[in-house]
């Protein structure tokens, strides 16, 4: 079941460098499929680990996760 | 596109190919011996069962880990959720299991009986877990 929260994850991947999932998930610590299910909406993140994506692309939480509930 | 196997997905189908192989081998032996009155002792057929288990599941394990990038790296929180979650589901069907092994001490099944139910609610409680672990890899969650 996809959960309410949508993401901005693909696109900031490719305006960061064409910046492959493996390589996301490397520099946050985590897998390649827990990249995949949190960018297709499959999982939703904890709060430490969305935080070290919005780092990793230097943005704000909201602008790499958008509450749709 | 669909993202290969990690690691940990990759260990459950393992561990639920051997324990199939291998303890399907063995309650089949076991249920055949029961009907024909013939085969192997069970305690022969059952060490060798587990040995066939331990060596095709380290064996197999072995393999993945080479073959996989990061294998060796400690699970990340939704490899966490995904092994608390099978396992509380493999641990609530197991207590029912254990407490349905109260049927064949009811009507009087023999010690050598009782102990091949509660091996195989072990063995069914395991596959179930591994079985919830690759639905919830494939799933996303």
């Amino acid at each position: 079941m996809a959960v309410p929260i949508a993401n901005s994850i693909r696109r900031l991947r490719f305006e960061h460098g064409e910046m492959t999932q493996g390589e996301l998930a490397e520099k946050i610590g985590m897998t390649r499929q827990t990249v995949a299910a949190i960018e297709a909406g499959k999982y939703s993140p904890s709060l430490e680990a969305a935080f070290r994506i919005a780092a990793v692309f230097g943005v704000g939480l909201e602008e790499v996760f958008q509450w749709q509930g | 596109m669909e993202a290969p196997m990690s690691f940990r997905e990759k260990a459950a189908w393992i561990g639920l190919v051997s324990a199939v192989v291998c303890f399907g081998v063995y309650f089949g032996s076991i249920a055949l011996h029961r009907i024909s009155g013939r085969g192997p002792s069970a305690m022969h057929l059952m060490a060798l069962c587990a040995a066939a288990y331990v060596a095709l599941q380290g064996g197999l394990t072995f393999l993945a880990a080479r073959a996989t990038p990061g294998a060796g790296a400690p699970p990340d929180e939704r490899e966490r959720l995904i092994q608390a979650r099978s396992h509380t589901l493999g641990y609530y069907l197991l207590t029912v299991l254990v407490v349905a092994l109260g049927a064949p001490l009811h009507f009087g099944h023999p010690a050598p009986d009782i102990l091949n139910f509660a091996m195989l609610d072990v063995v069914v409680a395991g596959c179930a877990v591994s079985i919830a672990q690759i639905v919830m890899y494939r799933r996303g969650i």
